[in-house]
């Protein structure tokens, strides 16, 4: 397993996708910590809420976690290596569950980067304003903690999404599809099942409290529900399928 | 009583997509140590028997083994068993060198093979460059090349010739030939017989999924032997004394004959000893590849 593992990082560090997306996480995190931080009037910065507004966009490292994990599984179908891969090892369950945890490896470097650079920027920019930061130590904890927490496992959801769609343009078009419309419309219009989305969990782990989302604890709870129960769908319909 | 070993074995394989039979009760066995041409028209199943053989594809019907047992259940396939399916499985923004070594390192193996079989299909320049600026005959051997990473003793290759300029088709066949001379076996697949023909030991033919002809290359060569072409006045004297020397003979017109499975000179002598003028004498041998085309056509349903 620590072999598998090792040969799907290795794949990751291999091609230039990985470089891409890196330098898109970073380019587009501190895009938006600087304009949130330095253009956000005074007067909606005074709550803790309103501060989790600028200091949580390294979450949006969850994007960018999710397509390394959609990368990791669709471009060996895309490519055709999954032919190989699986001929080097035909237990198919451990191929996945090995792409699975480097998709976790994936996401927690790009969430420690991502979160840092949010963070940071975002402090800074209240520090250098001369606004006092609002938000207690424990606020403070659960906002990096369960930003970081979140975004590993949108790497885990990537590679479950890509096993079970296969396709790469069709996976990341139906994650940006329900992350961007479908999820924000579920949550508007029924927020009691919306809450349960793996973005309103997310929201929730990270000590969000806009109305209807979940405490954090079950936030967390509901976004590696979603991450074990995906992951268990994509090896079930990876053993399952023919490799053509 | 189990049979004996055999590293390849279909029993009664079958697969099915929609309404189409891709594969159709096919049995044969590959005794160890054999080369083996697996031929057929495009289309005639197989490339769909060789992903059943490798765990890829799931048989509808029957079973594909290696070494007795499916593919995923062979200990450690990727060291007994090496496989090129296609020439172009490969991320076109990963160097050959690293390609490898995701593959090597997958079953514990370490670099110095990925560099071991790069040297074996003669790669080394290339290794670090990027796939997509290699020509098909490299990536044909670099395919080649994640088959030996394990040092196996069974090669399954689907139509390795496929695209390889007259100098790569003789690499190959020098390629392959070394690798049968250690005892290893080999099964390649092609829809070009005489792209095979100097290469392997028999022949398995498939056409619309069913086996048309299993025969040592020899048998298949002997068939060929073809027929001679006689053109004299005197054609009822000239069958009856072929016939006295149990040659088959048919007519195609009144003053010419065609004598089967023989050679020229034999028939000129039959003539001569017959006193059986001859205006004409032709051998008309048919080419190992007409027997594949004869074999190969399709029925017309």
């Amino acid at each position: 397993m620590i072999d598998q593992i090792r040969a799907e990082l290795l794949k990751i560090r291999s091609t230039r996708t990985t470089l891409g997306l890196v330098v898109g996480m970073i380019g587009l995190i501190v895009l938006f910590a600087l304009l949130s931080g330095l253009l956000t009037k005074a007067p909606n910065l005074a709550t803790s809420e309103d501060q989790r507004g600028i200091l949580d966009v390294g979450s949006t490292a969850g994007l960018f976690s999710a397509l390394a994990g959609v990368m990791l599984i669709t471009s060996e179908y895309r490519h055709g290596t999954i032919k190989p891969t699986f001929l080097f090892d035909p237990r198919r369950s451990r191929v996945l569950a090995a792409k699975a945890i480097a998709g976790l490896l994936a996401g927690i470097a790009l969430g420690l980067v991502g979160v840092a650079l949010g963070f940071g920027i975002g402090a800074l920019a209240l520090h250098t304003r001369g606004i006092p930061f609002a938000l207690t130590g424990a606020q403070t904890a659960l906002l990096i903690g369960g930003a970081l927490a979140a975004v590993a496992l949108w790497g885990v959801i990537g590679v479950a999404v890509g096993a079970i769609v296969r396709s790469q343009v069709g996976t990341i078009i139906g994650l940006l599809a329900w992350g961007l419309i479908i999820d924000n419309l579920l949550f508007a219009f029924v927020p009691s099942v919306g809450r349960y989305s793996p973005n309103r969990a997310e929201n929730a782990l990270e000590g969000l409290t806009a109305a209807h989302l979940l405490p954090a604890a079950a936030g967390g709870a509901v976004l590696l529900a979603w991450a074990a129960a995906l992951t268990i769908a994509g090896i079930l319909a990876t053993a399952r399928r023919d490799v053509t | 009583m189990s049979p004996p070993q055999a590293a390849v074995r279909a029993e009664s394989l079958s697969k099915r997509f929609g309404s189409v039979l891709a594969v159709d009760d096919l049995s044969f066995a590959l005794a160890p140590g054999t080369i083996t041409g697996f031929l057929g028209p495009n289309g005639a199943g197989k490339t769909t028997t060789l992903r059943m053989l490798l765990g890829l594809t799931a048989p509808s019907k029957g079973r594909a083994l290696v070494f007795d047992r499916p593919y995923a259940e062979v200990t450690r396939p990727a060291l007994r068993i090496g496989a090129v399916l296609e020439a172009t499985d490969f991320h076109p923004g990963r160097s050959g060198r690293d390609h490898l070594r995701t593959l090597s390192r997958s079953v514990g193996l370490s670099d110095i093979h990925a560099d071991e079989a790069l040297r074996r299909v003669e790669l080394e320049q290339a290794a670090k460059r990027r796939v997509k600026g290699y020509s098909l005959g490299m990536r044909q051997r670099l395919g080649l090349a994640a088959a030996l990473l394990g040092d196996p003793e069974l090669l399954i290759l689907d139509e390795p010739a496929n695209g390889l300029d007259p100098e790569g088709v003789r690499w190959l066949r020098d390629f392959l030939r070394d690798f049968a001379t250690q005892g290893r076996t080999v099964l390649v697949s092609s829809h070009v017989l005489a792209e095979v023909a100097q290469t392997v030991d028999q022949v398995l033919i498939i056409n619309r999924g069913r086996l048309v002809a299993e025969s040592r290359l020899a048998e298949l060569t002997a068939r060929v032997s073809g027929s001679v072409r006689v053109r004299t006045p005197e054609t009822d004297r000239l069958r009856a004394a072929l016939e006295r020397e149990e040659i088959q003979t048919s007519s195609t017109n009144e003053h010419a004959l065609l004598a089967h499975g023989t050679s020229s000179e034999r028939v000129g002598q039959i003539a001569f000893a017959a006193g059986v003028p001859l205006y004409e004498l032709v051998a008309e041998s048919s080419s190992l590849e007409d027997v594949f085309l004869e074999l190969t056509a399709q029925e017309q349903p």
